[in-house]
């Protein structure tokens, strides 16, 4: 896919290189659709000073739009396995492979997110560390909440006591988690200006050639160009010091 | 002294009439049986109905007890203890449960928005939930108040005015305690109960109900030393803990921003 932007004399041919397919952005949507609701609903009534507004019947229509939202939230993963079942599989082992350049990249983030030295970055392959800390918190917290989420729904009063008081623990903890997790992808995928592209992948799906060289060295050049060019800028870096 | 009131549970009095069970309903328009629709039934023992329920706020229970020396026929007076330190009003997301005038835990249904928590941190057991739709969620806590349309206008609550035994009695509470201690002592020395004793006077910082049982608490089936449960204290921690860590982030988030705002040079961001 290109794009041309043309001025008086000259064009600049931009690389549009794909990313997400239509379903994943659309999923990606619904999925924050669901998620801001249930964070929101959830957060008035786990927060004393919003008792208010939890009270009586508006407080069981919060409740009620805190279950629909919840039914999409856990829709969205199921409708994805169906849907794009090798997609999914292939981003799941994505997920999970963490190696010694996410040490580099947690080192770096500061640095680089935060003070803008572009040298520190280590090459990272389609989604970096911090993309795929994000993924597998919000896989955790799927499983955590449904389970935690569901024996409440419907299992209260019919399982013990301490069983449903442990529930709410571990739905309280994993959404103080997800929520803080939120927080920071919202930062880094919207509001970052390194990262703009970020939230035009998700809109259209495409990264520039020039992002992906930047963002995501590993999946652009491949393994072991992309480990040859982080070395040789280690080595010239040693040198300059 | 302090103008606290409680109700006093006299149990060597108790005749289990049930007649308590019966003007509760009444004051209180709880339903009791109603061909059809709301049915009893009968296990074998005279308790009914099995256990409190939204339309049962309070309830004999019915406990036998032969220790080797005499057998005893225990009856309780079942219902919410108003604790000094109640785990429903401390989880309870709308303060529908409060801590009202002369330590009675009240409640307010209209505020309650039916997420059942109270019925799940009681250490009694008390607040029952009436589950109007469980695939909704609508539902409605329920459990004895102590009439507190009664006795905040100086009235006893309905079952104490009923009680034809003289095993109720309401006021304050000191001298609810004081009652129930001179009982005890009278239960022990004449009458041979050696076992008698005062429960609530201490459990949970004081309850709202002091009986005078004539057997071990456990005969009756109440806990010994009823606790606070540990998850409501940490909920306690992690309301506060919790929105302090989003504050938190949130504002780091922005001052990176501005930090960022400086350092990056967009020319060079691809």
């Amino acid at each position: 896919m290109s794009v041309r932007l043309r001025d008086r004399d000259s064009a600049i041919a931009i690389r549009w290189i794909p990313k997400y397919t239509t379903l994943e952005r659309v999923l990606h949507w619904v999925h924050t659709a669901a998620f801001l609701p249930l964070a929101l609903t959830g957060f008035a009534i786990f927060a004393p000073w919003l008792s208010d507004i939890a009270q009586g019947a508006a407080g069981t229509h919060i409740r009620l739009i805190h279950r629909v939202a919840a039914i999409i939230f856990g829709g969205v993963p199921v409708l994805y396995a169906i849907l794009q079942p090798r997609r999914m599989w292939m981003n799941a082992k994505e997920f999970l492979s963490f190696g010694k350049y996410d040490l580099l990249w947690l080192k770096g983030a500061f640095p680089y997110y935060v003070l803008g030295r572009h040298g520190e970055m280590p090459p990272q392959p389609r989604f970096n560390t911090g993309e795929r800390l994000t993924a597998v918190v919000l896989v955790l917290g799927t499983i955590v909440f449904g389970i935690t989420g569901l024996t409440m729904w419907f299992l209260k009063g019919l399982m013990p006591a301490w069983l449903f008081q442990l529930m709410l623990f571990g739905h309280d903890i994993m959404f103080l988690i997800t929520f803080i997790m939120f927080i920071i992808h919202f930062y880094l995928a919207v509001i970052h200006p390194m990262m703009w592209q970020s939230l035009v992948s998700m809109r259209f799906g495409v990264v520039s050639e020039s992002y992906a060289r930047e963002h995501h060295a590993l999946w652009y050049y491949g393994e072991k160009r992309a480990k040859e060019m982080w070395e040789a800028h280690q080595a010239a870096h040693k040198d300059q010091t | 002294m302090s103008d606290r009131l409680a109700m006093y549970i006299d149990t060597s009095k108790c005749m289990a009439c049930r007649g308590c069970q019966v003007a509760c309903k009444q004051w209180n328009d709880r339903r009791g049986y109603v061909p059809g629709e709301r049915e009893t039934r009968n296990t074998g023992s005279y308790e009914n109905p099995l256990s409190l329920d939204p339309e049962t706020w309070t309830r004999i229970t019915f406990h036998e007890l032969d220790d080797g020396e005499r057998f005893q026929w225990l009856f309780l007076k079942e219902g919410c203890m108003h604790c000094t330190h109640a785990a429903c009003v401390e989880v309870c997301p709308t303060h529908a449960l409060k801590y009202g005038p002369h330590g009675i835990v009240t409640y307010e249904r209209d505020l309650c928005n039916g997420c059942g928590y109270c019925s799940q941190f009681c250490p009694f057991h008390v607040p029952k939930l009436e589950v109007i739709n469980r695939l909704t969620g609508e539902a409605k806590s329920s459990k004895c108040v102590f009439c507190q349309d009664r006795t905040t206008n100086g009235l006893k609550p309905a079952c104490v005015k009923t009680c034809p035994a003289g095993a109720l009695d309401w006021g304050e509470r000191d001298g609810m305690i004081a009652q129930a201690q001179s009982r005890v002592e009278l239960l022990r020395s004449a009458q041979g109960f050696a076992q008698a004793n005062v429960y609530g006077e201490t459990q949970l910082g004081g309850l709202g109900r002091i009986y005078v049982l004539t057997a071990p608490p456990a005969a009756y089936g109440l806990p010994e030393n009823p606790k606070y449960p540990v998850m409501a204290a940490v909920q306690k921690v992690l309301q506060p803990l919790g929105q302090v860590a989003f504050g938190g982030t949130v504002l780091a988030a922005i001052t990176a921003w501005i930090i960022a705002r400086r350092n990056v040079r967009m020319e060079e961001v691809e």
